[in-house]
Parts: C-alpha cells; structure tokens; sequence
C-alpha cells in the first residue's frame, strides 16, 4: 500500500507529522509525541510544514534514523501527563543505559532538536562516565586523541613509579632477583654483621666519577632486624655475608641494548616490588661494595662469574654517548649530582639491597 | 589504527561539564586533549588554590577567565603554631588586583593562612557587582575598617542621577538618585582570623536595604561589637542560617539578638556566663527550642553550669557541638553530652575527662568526629582525669568515629592496638601527646608499634599526627601501609634520614608533609628530589638539612621553589654543611616569588628563578630524565659491583637507551 494511501486508511484519525532524517529517509510520527519536541513543533506552528511526504520537516543532521528512534521513545512516553514522577525516573533510568558511542550521539541529536529534558539526562549520564577517571581513561571511553603539549599539562607530575623506564628497571631486578633466590637455595650462608659505610653523598659521587682514594675504605652494607611482618615475604632475611665483596656478580644479563629485548623481562610487578621490599631496613647510607675478588666464594661459582661478565663485557659497546661526558665532566667540576631515588626507585635501592645480601650469601 | 572520536558539539560538552564539580575531575577533563582542555577552561567556574604560590594570578587569570569563585591557601600549616616568622608572605593584594580587572563578575572569595589588607577589602567591596561569600579563614592583616568597606558596598546598589519617572525595582526614589538594588552577600566568615579591632561600628556599616545575610561569624573579634546595630541587622535577615557571635555578646542580649532568626541552623553563643536569672535561663531556652532547624551549637564562653541546661531541649536535634570555650567541670559537660544522642561533632576542652568520655561512647552512637583540647597544655602535671582510656573508650562506642584530634598526656601501644583494630574506618588521627618523646607510659618503650597498627588498620587514612617517643621504625610502617595518607605532621621523632626516606618513599599520595625537631638530613631529601614535585609542599624546621642540600636541590629542580627561611642571617656565611634553621619546598609553576622577606632565601641555578614556562619545562624534563639516568646507573654499580670502568661502559648503553 502506498504510504498516501495508508494514511487515508488509518482508522483511529490520529494525526501523523512527517519527517525526514538526514539520510533522506522519511517517515510519519505520531502529532503529539513529534510535538514533545520543541524544534518539531515550531517548525510546524511556524512553517506549516510536516503535514504530508512532500512537506516533511527536515531534522538536524545530528539526528539519525536509530537515533531518532530513540527519542520517540522517549517523547512517547514522557508526552503522556498522567505519568508520576517515580515512573518517569524509572523509564529514565532504563533509557540511558546505552553504550558510550550512543549515548554521545542521543545527547548531540536531543541539543539539535532542543529537547532539554532528554539533553540534561544524557548530559548527566556522561558526567557520570566522566567522574573518577583519569585522562587516559576519558580519552579510550571516549576515543579521543592524546594532543596536548608537556606546556598545556599544567597537571603536576605524577607519582615517579609510572616512568616507565622505572618499571623496566624494576622488571630487570625482579628477574634477577628471582634467579639470584634459587641459586641461594642451594647453600646455606652463616650470617653475620657488617659494617655499616659511613661514607658521604659527595664521596660516593666522587668515587663514581673516578676520583680514586676511597677503595680501601669500601665496606659491605649492613642489614639488620629483618623484622617482616608480612606474611607473603618469601625472602630469606637472615643470610648476610660479612666481609666478602663479589666482584662482577652477574648473572645473564638480557641484552640492554635492545629496548624490546628487555621489555620481554616481565618480571614481578612494580607493585610486587613495593611490598616485598618495604619490610626491608634500608640503610640510609648507600652501600658500597668492593671491587676486590672474594676468597669466600666458591671456585666453580666465581668462575661462572667471571666467564659471564666477559660475555657481557664484550657484548657492550666501548662508545661514549655525549651524555656520558656530560656526566664526566660534571663530575670533574666537583659539582653535586642528585641521586633521585623515587617511588620505585627507592624499592630498586632496597631491591638492590636485598640482591647485594644475596649475592653475598653464595 | 585511527579511532575516530565519538563527536558531541561543544555547547553539549560545555553542559556536560557543568555537571562535574569536584577539582579532580575538572582537572582530570582538561587533560584530556586539546579540545576538551579549551572548552573546560572556559566553562571552569570554581577553582581551589591549595598553596598562592603553586601558580601566579597572571596564569590562572589567563587559563580561566570565568571563575566565579575561587578559594586559596598561602601560609604553611606551621604557622598555626608560629614556627612561620611574621612577613613570611602569603599576600593576597596581588591576586586581589589582579582578579579586581579580570573577574568583575567574581562571586566568592575563601582565603586562609594569608595577609590580606583593609585596601584590598575596599578593592573587593567596589569590584565585584555580584559579590556574595567572603570567608577569612585564619587570616591577618585587616582591621574592622576594612570590614566597614565591605558591610558599606555590601549592597551593590548602582546608582542613576536624574529624575526617573519609571524605573523598576526603585527602593529609595530621592531627588536625584535612585538606587537600584542587585545581588548582595550572604557570607561574611572571619573564622579565626586576627582582626585589628578598632571600633564595633563597622557593623552600622550595613545599610538598611541590606538582608540578603544567610551567614556571618564574628566570633574571632576582640572588642564589642554595637549590639543594637547587630541586633536591626539580624532582625531584618530573614535567611540566617549561621550565626557565631564573639565572646564580648552578653548572654543577655543573646536572646534580642536571635529572637527574630527562626531559621537558624548553627548558632554561636557569645558568652555563656551570666549572674543566676531565671528568666534569662528560660528566654534562652525559649529560643532554642523556638529555632527548630538549630543543629549546631558553639561558643559558650566561660559557660557557667547553671545555663548549660537551657540546651537540653533541643539536645536531641544537635549534631555538633563546639564547647572547646566551656571551662566548665566535667559532670556538667557529662551531662550535656549524653543528652545529645545525635551528636556527631564533639569539640570539647579535657574537662570532660576520661569518665566523660566513657559516657559520650555510651551515648552517642553517630559520633563521626572528636576532638580534645588541652585546659593547661603547659602546666607539667595533669590537671585533670584525661588518659588514653578515654579515647579507647571512644574508639570501642563510636562505631563511625573517622576524624580524631586528641591532646594527652599519657599513652601505650596498647591502647592505640586497639584503637586501630576497633576503628578502622578512621581517616584522621591526630594524637598529641603534650610532652615531647613520651615513651609508653607502661612499657617504656617507643609509640612505633601503636602508631604501625593504626597506619595498618586504618587503610584510608589520609591524615596523621605523630607524637611522643618514636624511632625510624614507625616511619617504615607508615612508608609501608599509609598508601592513602595524605597529610602527614610529625614533630620531634625518628633516629636518621632512614624515616623521612621510608614516608617520602612509601606514602604513595602524600600532598603535604611537615616535620619539626626531627634528625632528618640531606640524603632522604636529595634522593627523594623527585617524589617532591608530586607534593604540594614540605616544611621542614629544625631539622638537620643543610644549606648545600638545599642549594643542590633547588639547582636541580626547577618547578620547586626550594625556600630557606633563616633569621639568623644569610645562609651563605655559614659553612655549607650548616644546617638551615627551617625549610620550605612547594612545587610551583610561577618560579621564585617576589615578596620574599629578609629572611627568606630561595635557591636556584645558574638560570635564576624566573624561567619561562618553556625552559622550565624543558630543564625539568632534562633533570627529570637526567634523574633516572643518574639513579639507574648508581643502582646498576651497586647491583653488580662492577669495577668503574666497566660500570661506566654499562651506564653508557643504559644512557642510549633512555636518550
């Protein structure tokens, strides 16, 4: 039956408003629900429009068919005045459970056809979307891109364990880590005191950069009351070696060169890490070891040892970035150089910690 | 793998914003992208300023150019207890000026911890055609003529000279004037603020045309205000909801004052002492009982027991209570007490005793918050009945008890164990323990393990004060369980840098963090150069910082503002490893400020402290880079015990790595 002909047939004599979406499609709604909204109904009382095909009332681009669908819906049941409040909020509160990328849409099509009352609801379910997100989550709910400059962020830093050069150098340790743990398994260590490294800031830097004078001086750390309150604390506290000094205690490195390679190492957490090693006493003054062969160790071990730092010795490139002279000449100017230890940094300084107590108890 | 953006016009997203209120949440949509960033800012409308100098008014004015209301914060905690020197800073004529030509249509203004002066409250008085709130919170440097400004320009009546026949809204049509009234304030709050009292006629100020008041607390002012322009003034505010009177408001009068404010919801007494009258005590309980919204009861003064009792009416409808004034004995406070079952506020000075105390846990099951004052903080013995008993009491009656502030003189592990197992939903716990290092006074050990449980227990702590004897091993647990502290005083405690490293480390949120009398060093802070930028700010006073520390770290961090405060002379003519008699860190992005007194010191590099945003950004991203480079390589050294050269080698390709 042609459409013309439908409505001549209609026997409850309701009124029909034609419209026609942005695809070109047209259609007839109900007079009293198309009134609901406001820019139907002034282009009907203004225009005379939408009274048959030919004249149907062109809707805002923003509204598409689905969409449009949509708000009959809505204006179908909202038009009807006998409704309570509590029903109302029942229907709203079922209408707007919708993904995303719809309920975007619904609140653009409901601001075209100026109907308030649909636009506050969406407008309020996106808030809630919004509210207690960070950035990076809006921007994947909402697909948008990520393109503002380190300038227009005047956000402050946020906590330093998410550089994710942290994370890689924490993922690095927890493997070896891991690997140092099961070869102390298969010895048994005494324990004993160490002496604790009085030395300063300034000479550790200054040792660093070269400056000879302190490597007698070089004494082991020092742990003590490994109290651990934590019951998923699997590390052995109590086994640390006196005076022996390891020297080169490597163990395979992954190859460093390659970022890819090394973000392969998917060691414990960052998160793991903070809580193993907080229980951890960390001496405040920063652990010095040296480089003196250790007659402690075991002979068979110590040359493993060695075979593996001549592997990574020669894997290592012999170049000299600028910024290492960078830091070279910084040092050689005797100024002060920071040692940032952050939010995990500090974990690696108690990872490292714990490693260099492990080492020492092979 | 292009996502294409879910579209929504900018008038809909402006609407959308505009159902999002909290900080972090504006703050979050505007880091969003571009887009979203520009339109937030426009549509921003309150902004919270956590510390004046984290930001110049020129930037905020430039980013937002439509707030409305704006709150800010200038002096550190510190200075409640007068550890900051008188000058220090904290000015608020910069931002005052500023807003004064950028903001006509500025509504609220809520300052606390800043020096504002009668010639800016003029300016605030005359600039803002819809001014409505100003809230004075802890504040100096104005005296009651600047308060004059404000009552006398309250009105915002425009004028128009000339005879006008048919104008709307004409209140008074005299020969040549005409006034037109606008909008008005409704908040005038001076809460703890040092007012240079000069006369109590500001308040005639006021003109007659004036009633839009909903709140006005005078409470901190000294000398009498004119009672019966107090009293015209009330009468003809029918909104009043808030009402704190100052101590020199007779009791007496208290009845005229309050007589035609039905709808008041807080209330303030002035004194609460008065010769034995009763038909005062029955007028006074006539009011009370005649203000039906009055929830919340404060002031009393030198209260006297024989009026406490014209309260006990309406005692059941009460949900705070302030009687941090009432130097009455403890079975009357007692008395009260129990008879406020929904009491949720509890301020109380130690009269109540811990008997008091077991009865406020008896009786009021909706207690959320209590604090506990010191009557003679200085006295050396106890003056009264008051021991951790009381507060344990508390922790075990209180099922939603989550704010505490609590002066004492004794304490144990023991009773802060349980206090921790029975309350852990606490989210402030402030203990002071009036005598510096006080060991558990039954085993004579260090608090550490009390204050461990409660750090443990509580997993939503965001503020903690320490006090009594403590070593680094509290620190560790705080490092370790306090992942949502936020606020952290301490005074007084640790052994070495090993606790300010465990706090700086650990505390994962950490915003604020002050310490006082404390052997925290250089190597905590240095090492934790970084964790610093993610705070707003740290005081340290008296502690065993040195100025080279400081130089170093203001060298190398450029978005601090790494302030030595020394009022024994210049820093520099000490030697270097001398320690600074107090500090200040605060992240900022508006460089060095330009108010420093005398006495204050800013450390910087070589490129002085007023970078550019851009160099700023770039030194900061350098250092922050440089930072980890340096941090990975002393790490790498000392995992692996390398000799040097061959550590330096491996450095090598770590630093080619990050570059």
């Amino acid at each position: 039956m042609s459409e013309a002909a439908m409505a001549v047939v209609k026997p409850e004599m309701k009124s029909y408003i034609w419209v026609q979406t942005v695809d070109g499609s047209i259609q007839q709604v109900e007079e009293e629900v198309a009134m609901f909204c406001p820019m139907i109904c002034r282009e009907i009382l203004q225009t005379g429009m939408g009274s048959s095909k030919n004249y149907a009332i062109s809707l805002p681009q923003r509204v598409n068919p689905a969409i449009f669908g949509l708000i009959l819906d809505y204006c179908r049941f909202h038009q009807v005045p006998g409704r309570s409040n509590k029903e109302r909020k029942t229907f709203d509160e079922k209408f707007i459970r919708m993904d995303t990328k719809k309920l975007c849409e619904l609140t653009s099509a409901a601001d075209s056809l100026q109907l308030k009352p649909l636009v506050d609801l969406t407008s309020r379910a996106l808030a809630r979307i919004i509210e207690g997100k960070t950035p990076e989550e809006i921007r994947e709910t909402f697909h948008l891109p990520d393109d503002l400059t380190e300038e227009e962020k005047l956000e402050p830093l946020r906590n330093i364990t998410d550089d994710p050069r942290i994370r890689l150098l924490n993922r690095l340790y927890a493997r070896k880590r891991k690997e140092l743990k099961e070869r102390q398994k298969l010895k048994n260590v005494e324990v004993e005191e160490e002496r604790v490294d009085e030395r300063s800031v300034d000479d550790l830097l200054s040792f660093i950069n070269g400056v000879d004078g302190d490597t007698k001086g070089a004494r082991t750390n020092k742990n003590k009351k490994k109290n651990r309150r934590r019951k998923d604390n699997s590390r052995d506290p109590s086994s640390i070696n006196a005076n022996e000094n390891l020297n080169k205690g490597l163990s395979a490195l992954p190859p460093v060169c390659h970022n890819g390679a090394v973000d392969n190492v998917l060691g414990a957490s960052t998160s793991n890490h903070s809580r193993n090693l907080t229980a951890v006493n960390f001496s405040p003054k920063l652990e010095f070891v040296d480089g003196d062969v250790d007659d402690d160790l075991d002979p068979a071990m110590k040359e493993e040892l060695d075979r593996e730092v001549e592997d990574f010795a020669r894997r290592l490139n012999s170049d000299w970035p600028e910024r290492m002279q960078e830091i070279l000449s910084l040092g050689q100017e005797r100024r002060l150089i920071p040692i940032s230890m952050n939010g995990n940094g500090s974990t690696v300084a108690i990872v490292i910690g714990v490693e260099v107590i492990v080492i020492r108890s092979l | 793998m292009q996502r294409i953006a879910f579209s929504i016009p900018e008038e809909v997203l402006e609407h959308v914003f505009s159902f999002v209120h909290s900080d972090k949440d504006r703050n979050a949509i505007s880091l969003v992208c571009k887009s979203w960033y520009e339109i937030e800012r426009w549509c921003r409308r309150r902004i919270f300023i956590g510390n004046c100098y984290a930001v110049s008014p020129r930037m905020l004015i430039k980013r937002f150019p439509e707030v409305r209301s704006i709150t800010l914060k200038g002096k550190p905690h510190f200075a409640d207890f007068n550890l900051v020197p008188e000058g220090w800073g904290g000015y608020a004529c910069t931002w005052i000026e500023a807003m004064a030509t950028a903001y006509p249509w500025l509504e609220e203004i809520r300052l606390k911890r800043m020096v504002i002066t009668d010639d800016s409250l003029e300016l605030i008085a005359k600039s803002f055609k819809n001014f409505q709130v100003l809230v004075l919170s802890s504040c100096e440097g104005f005296s009651t003529d600047g308060l004059a400004a404000i009552a006398a320009n309250c009105s915002n009546n425009s004028y128009i000279s000339g005879t006008c026949a048919a104008v709307p809204i004409v209140l008074f049509a005299a020969d040549f004037q005409v006034k037109i009234e606008s909008v008005n304030l409704r908040e005038l709050d001076l809460r703890e603020s040092e007012v240079d009292d000069l006369s109590g006629h500001w308040l005639s100020q006021f003109p007659d045309s004036f009633t839009s008041l909903v709140s006005l607390n005078i409470s901190c002012l000294g000398s009498e205000v004119s009672l019966s322009a107090l009293e015209r003034l009330l009468g003809r505010c029918p909104n009043l909801q808030s009402l704190r009177l100052n101590r020199a408001v007779p009791l007496d009068r208290l009845v005229n004052l309050i007589g035609r404010s039905p709808n008041l919801v807080e209330l303030g007494t002035g004194t609460y002492s008065s010769e034995v009258q009763p038909d005062v005590f029955s007028d006074l309980a006539g009011v009370f009982v005649g203000c039906k919204q009055l929830k919340s009861l404060s002031g009393f003064w030198d209260a006297v027991p024989y009026y406490l009792p014209a309260v006990y009416p309406i005692s059941s409808r009460l949900t705070s209570l302030n009687l941090s004034y009432a130097t009455t004995e403890s079975p009357y406070l007692v008395k009260l007490v129990s008879e406020c079952q929904n009491l949720q506020r509890l301020w109380v000075l130690d009269y109540i005793e811990d008997s008091g105390l077991d009865a406020l846990a008896a009786s009021c099951k909706d207690l959320r918050e209590l604090r506990v004052f010191p009557s003679d903080p200085f006295g050396l013995e106890p003056n009264v009945a008051l021991t951790e008993k009381g507060l344990v009491s508390v922790s075990e009656g209180c099922p939603k008890l989550q704010s505490v502030l609590y002066f004492c003189r004794q304490m144990s592990n023991a009773a802060l164990v349980t206090i921790a197992r029975n309350r852990p939903n606490m989210t402030r716990f402030r203990l002071c323990i009036i005598e510096p290092r006080t060991p558990d006074y039954l085993t004579l050990e260090p608090l550490d393990a009390g204050f461990g449980a409660i750090v443990e227990h509580c997993k939503d702590l965001q503020r903690l004060s320490l006090s009594g004897l403590l070593t680094d091993r509290v620190f560790e647990y705080i490092g370790t369980y306090g992942k949502k502290l936020e606020m952290l005083s301490v005074a007084f405690a640790g052994d070495s840098d090993l606790g300010l490293h465990y706090v700086l480390s650990g505390c994962d949120n950490l915003r604020k963090l002050e310490v006082r009398d404390c052997p925290f060093g250089d190597k905590a802070l240095l090492a934790n150069a970084a964790k610093l930028e993610t705070m707003r700010s740290l005081w340290m006073s008296s502690c065993a910082v040195s100025y080279g520390a400081c130089k170093l770290l203001g060298q190398k961090m450029p978005r601090l503002n790494v302030e030595v405060i020394d009022e024994r002379g210049p820093p520099d003519s000490r030697p270097e490893s001398c320690p600074v008699e107090k500090l200040y860190i605060y992240r900022t992005i508006a460089g060095r400020r330009m108010d420093m007194p005398g006495f204050v010191w800013r450390m910087e590099g070589a490129s002085g402290g007023n970078c550019q945003w851009q160099v700023q950004a770039q030194e900061a991203s350098r250092t922050k880079k440089f930072t980890v480079a340096w941090h990975i390589q002393l790490q790498l050294w000392l995992v692996f015990e390398l000799d040097v050269i061959l550590f330096l080698k491996l450095v090598s390709t770590f630093c080619r790595l990050l570059a």
